[in-house]
């Protein structure tokens, strides 16, 4: 079995440098710059069109991400929607209290992005940053394999995880995840304006 | 009542051994041992990469090893070294602009001594426009002059929109990065208003480089005009200038042309900034102020003195050995 598997990656390592010319760059399919995600970065080099003077001045923003962490991207979500609406002092000081090996990925990433924001997207206080978006995304999968019984196989999962981080600047909203239901006043008010809102039909 | 006591406090002076080292209540171990290696052979080994592993602080051995599992054959070293010869590098005989142009009077020490030295020039100016005459039959100061506004104003107008490709038209190569510089990730808008005085030549040079036919000319011409000038950072906000401020400025421009190609064309190659330029208006960008790196006072103890000697002494005989 072992010997099989051998094989396995031999012919698939052979392939992988006869399909192409260049040998190198196939042969450095783990390196950093091939298969990682881009579109997310993408919205840190939208320019966006000038203000008037007596606009409110558009809050800045970083994304930032950490690629191909070994660690399951389910697991790395729950992380992820924890920080979310959360300051990124409060967000670092929330994360390391957490126990799990995926919040040290999470804080790191959040750290570098509070970096980035101060450095090079005009952000003056690195304390007034907020979580606006934090999500996992799925890296690679390399299979193995594992033994089971009477000659059977089965799939082994080694996953890798993307974690993607926007932050804002400005303060976070009062009730990100909406937890806190609306007063009673809130809901009669919301509940007038729904019957003023309708349409009576054929009235006139 | 006081034996009993004494062996419960007996028991915990054994006790903190327990008490220190936090025991595991969950354990990953199978509760046969007996099939271990059976049970481990289940899932086969795999080698799985490192993809956020840091080249820069592995050693070259390492490196070199890592190379030689994989089959790679480490890069070509790079030797080639770009040269560009259609530009020159910067500018010869620089025009010293007069002290207080544009608005200060014509009489004082400075401006006298400066007036003397222009006149000195003047000659070598007429013999540079001489020369390039000789290259370039139509070359009149005049038409000269207003070629190298449009071309001015062209310039600009195309860092405003960036456009790279119309930038190169109306910049010489040497000019072209400190035309760009800072301008990344800006909106910049730009407007050339109007212009204060009639633009003028000033200084002409012409130089050969390597061989005697490689002939370059450079003319500086003035420029007083009023603009105005607004940018804007990624997210649109304001961060420099003004769109209802209308500002003059004075300007010394470097034209230079390949005058030994048939297809060299006026472009800008540098601006002058004389000394009494009035300081740069500061950034509307705020920032935390970097806090100051702490003084290391280093303190030599009588230890490391007794060493650096001995070491001073061990090293002198062996140089007079030599």
């Amino acid at each position: 079995m072992n010997q099989l598997f051998k094989n396995l990656c031999l012919t698939n390592l052979k392939t992988n440098q006869l399909k192409s010319i260049h040998t190198s760059s196939s042969a450095l399919a783990w390196s950093k710059t091939e298969n990682i995600p881009k579109r997310f970065l993408r919205h840190n080099k939208k320019i966006y069109p000038p203000q008037s003077p007596d606009e409110e001045p558009r809050p800045a923003f970083v994304c930032h991400q950490k690629t191909n962490i070994k660690y399951s991207p389910d697991k790395l979500w729950y992380i992820a929607s924890f920080v979310r609406g959360m300051t990124v002092d409060e967000a670092v000081k929330q994360l390391s209290f957490v126990n799990k090996k995926g919040a040290i990925f999470v804080k790191e990433a959040i750290l570098e992005a509070q970096e980035l924001a101060v450095k090079e997207h005009n952000v003056e206080f690195r304390s007034n940053l907020w979580v606006a978006e934090s999500f996992s995304g799925q890296g690679m999968v390399i299979k193995g394999i594992r033994r089971h019984a009477r000659g059977r196989m089965g799939e082994v999962r080694y996953q890798f995880s993307h974690y993607f981080v926007r932050l804002e600047e400005g303060k976070p909203p009062a009730d990100y995840y909406k937890i806190n239901p609306l007063t009673p006043q809130e809901q009669l008010d919301n509940w007038l304006e729904q019957m003023r809102k309708r349409k009576i039909i054929n009235s006139y | 009542m006081a034996n009993t006591l004494i062996s419960k406090l007996g028991a915990l002076r054994i006790a903190p051994v327990i008490f220190t080292q936090p025991a595991r209540t969950t354990t990953t171990k199978h509760y046969i041992p007996k099939f271990k290696k059976l049970r481990a052979q289940k899932v086969l080994k795999v080698d799985l990469p490192n993809p956020n592993e840091d080249i820069s602080a592995l050693s070259p051995e390492k490196i070199r090893q890592k190379m030689k599992e994989r089959g790679i054959l480490p890069p070509r070293q790079w030797m080639e070294r770009p040269f560009y010869i259609s530009a020159t590098g910067g500018v010869f005989e620089p025009y010293v602009p007069p002290e207080g142009d544009g608005k200060a009077s014509l009489v004082s020490t400075t401006r006298a001594k400066q007036a003397v030295q222009l006149l000195e020039k003047k000659s070598k100016s007429m013999m540079a426009i001489r020369k390039i005459k000789s290259f370039e039959e139509e070359f009149d100061q005049k038409e000269f002059v207003f070629q190298a506004q449009n071309t001015y104003i062209k310039a600009h107008e195309s860092l405003a929109n960036d456009d790279k490709r119309a930038l190169r038209l109306y910049v010489t190569e040497k000019a072209y990065p400190e035309f760009r510089h800072n301008s990344r990730m800006k909106t910049i808008r730009w407007k050339f208003l109007e212009s204060l005085e009639p633009p003028r030549v000033v200084h002409a040079r012409c130089t050969d480089v390597v061989s005697k036919e490689n002939i370059f000319g450079q003319v500086t011409v003035r420029f007083h005009t009023r603009q105005q000038l607004a940018v804007y950072d990624r997210f649109g906000r304001l961060i420099h200038g003004s769109e209802i401020l209308a500002k003059d400025v004075l300007e010394y421009i470097v034209f230079e042309k390949h005058l030994s190609n048939l297809y060299g064309t006026w472009r800008i190659h540098e601006k002058i900034i004389p000394d009494w330029t009035p300081p740069k208006e500061p950034s509307k960008l705020t920032r935390v102020m970097p806090e100051p790196e702490p003084n290391i006072v280093q303190v030599e103890s009588e230890e490391t003195k007794q060493v650096e000697a001995g070491a001073t002494a061990a090293a002198a005989p062996a140089i007079a050995d030599k």
